[in-house]
């Protein structure tokens, strides 16, 4: 597995829709004597397109794994507590604010960018607050999930409705938003995404010892002694910084949390944390690079929208594991 | 033999105003197997769970043995435990050793070899890396008890060990509480319908009769004061 990485790593710095001859970009990566466009095209554009996409398989999927441990339901994803709606939510009203302050995408793109990921990741994370508040409250996690989708369809109507009132072009950056994209995160975005995604993973690191105690259930847990709320807070941290940063950054990338888990365990057969958790980080890395190189539709000049790529290639995985199997269990 | 369990008035339940049982008094020592019985929805399960510290008291109070903290003093294994697929026999036993492992959760070579020897306790070595989830209820309920061998707690709960069992799987089960108190003096407390094994196997009883009231004593006594016949 790490070394098909490494492949389709390297695939995606090679093929892209701009055709570059591999010598070219062989002395791109090393620096010798490149063409500036095509050193330019692999260090400003591929290279941080494609960590981008590694950092998003690998916190989507080490989410997804932590969701379906904690509400033992193995159609949870890093979006079921609503991080994904609450970021629309930001994103939504950060776009539609921005037209009314004259903050348009024409005019300071990088501040509309930057803002929009500062709002995303704000509607993630106020969310999330809300829900780690009522789980204070909740006992059952079965309660807070339900919570959790409540949250997420009162956003996606909030969303619906601003949608409703805003123009056309505010929502049109709003759809290619949710439309999921890894060519924007370069530079210092690049940075603060790495920043957090890292934080989150070794978060996710951390709770492991918890998460295989809770594959038993939560009343194991308790009579353990562990402390139910401090640990989901634990994982709702580790969620918001890894799937609230993809969704900033890139948009909201669905299926890959649900769909990337279930791989790994037909794939290592090791339902342990302390496999699965690096194994769902390296398949998730691995479809997400692959989902990136089929969207740039290598040889044609046309560019998919990668959450449609992802869904595509997430779906057949579930449909086939509920086949397999007759049923889907963790 | 010494006192491991002392509860006092107290009243077990979902809600302050509809107890399900109430002013229960009792105590359990080390080294017995004690049978909870009585007839369903009388609130056994919710007393075990209460006991566990799996729900608080309505009233009154539990105290456990001095010197030991409240979640190192009792395993509780509830009727149907939950199992991982893809998690193994050994993995899943290792879990209960949540309170010694590292912070992966992983053994050192002294925790190792103490999962090794209550695997081999509980007959169950042979099943060590196996699936849990290909195990059958019988097999599973020998790796839980185990897992609650291994939190090294001096009593044990167990809620209807037996209750989806064959004969000779209830019969093994009995067996195996019966030398677990026997040979590790452990505090054995297990809910069961089943009177025969409940005969066989425990020290004592305490029976929890529709008049809402607790009766303890050796089974011979409760038989024969006739309490056993007014249940059944």
């Amino acid at each position: 597995m790490p070394l098909l990485l490494l492949l389709l790593m390297a695939a995606d710095l090679f093929l892209g829709s701009v055709s570059l001859a591999p010598a070219d970009v062989w002395s791109a990566l090393w620096g010798n004597d490149a063409l500036d466009v095509v050193y330019k095209i692999v260090w400003n554009f591929r290279f941080p397109k494609m960590v981008t996409a590694l950092l998003a398989g690998m916190a989507l999927s080490v989410c997804g794994v932590q969701m379906q441990t904690l509400f033992r339901n193995p159609l949870a994803d890093p979006y079921v507590m609503g991080i994904s709606s609450g970021g629309g939510l930001g994103v939504a009203f950060f776009v539609m604010g921005s037209s009314l302050f004259s903050i348009g995408q024409r005019s300071v793109p990088w501040l509309f960018d930057l803002g929009t990921a500062a709002f995303s990741w704000l509607g993630a994370l106020a969310v999330m607050l809300l829900v780690m508040a009522a789980s204070r409250r909740l006992k059952s996690n079965m309660s807070l999930l339900i919570l959790g989708i409540m949250i997420g369809s009162a956003a996606s109507a909030l969303i619906g409705l601003i949608q409703y009132f805003s123009d056309a072009p505010a929502l049109k950056s709003y759809m290619l938003w949710t439309m999921g994209s890894f060519g924007n995160v370069t530079g210092d975005r690049l940075l603060i995404m790495t920043a957090l995604c890292l934080s989150g993973l070794l978060l996710s690191v951390y709770n492991i010892k918890d998460l295989n105690v809770l594959l038993m259930g939560e009343q194991y847990a308790q009579n353990l002694g562990i402390s139910l709320s401090r640990v989901r807070n634990r994982i709702f941290l580790a969620t918001t910084l890894l799937a609230g940063s993809v969704t900033a950054f890139c948009g909201p990338i669905g299926f890959i949390g649900i769909a990337v888990p279930h791989m790994a365990r037909m794939l290592f057969r090791n339902a342990n944390h302390r496999v699965m958790i690096p194994a769902s980080a390296l398949t998730g890395a691995c479809v997400m690079i692959l989902a990136d190189i089929i969207s740039q539709l290598p040889g044609t000049q046309s560019v998919l929208p990668v959450n449609t790529v992802a869904a595509l290639m997430g779906i057949p995985v579930i449909i086939y594991v509920i086949f397999k199997n007759r049923a889907v269990d963790l | 033999m010494s006192g491991i369990l002392d509860i006092l008035d107290v009243s077990v339940g979902y809600s302050w105003h509809k107890p399900l049982f109430e002013h229960i008094n009792a105590q359990l020592d080390s080294g017995t197997v004690t049978g909870l019985l009585g007839p369903n929805g009388i609130g056994k399960s919710t007393l075990l769970k209460t006991i566990a510290g799996l729900l608080p008291p309505l009233k009154g109070s539990i105290r456990h043995g001095e010197g030991v903290k409240k979640n190192d003093f009792c395993a509780f294994v509830p009727s149907q435990p939950l199992r991982a697929v893809h998690f193994s026999v050994r993995d899943t036993v290792s879990t209960g050793r949540y309170r010694y492992t590292n912070w992966l959760g992983m053994e050192d070579r002294e925790g190792k070899l103490i999962v090794e020897s209550v695997l081999e306790r509980a007959g169950i070595k042979h099943l060590a890396d196996r699936n849990s989830a290909s195990l059958s209820d019988g097999e599973y309920h020998r790796v839980a008890i185990a897992r609650a061998l291994v939190q090294d707690t001096p009593l044990i709960l167990l809620d209807e060990p037996t209750a989806f069992l064959d004969i000779a799987n209830k019969r093994s089960i009995g067996l195996l509480l019966r030398k677990l108190a026997q040979e590790e003096d452990k505090g054995i407390l297990f809910s069961t319908h089943d009177l025969s094994l409940a005969m066989e196997h425990c020290d004592f009883f305490w029976i929890m009769t529709p008049e809402r009231e607790l009766h303890r004593g050796t089974p011979a006594v409760m038989k024969e004061q006739g309490i056993i016949d007014r249940l059944y």
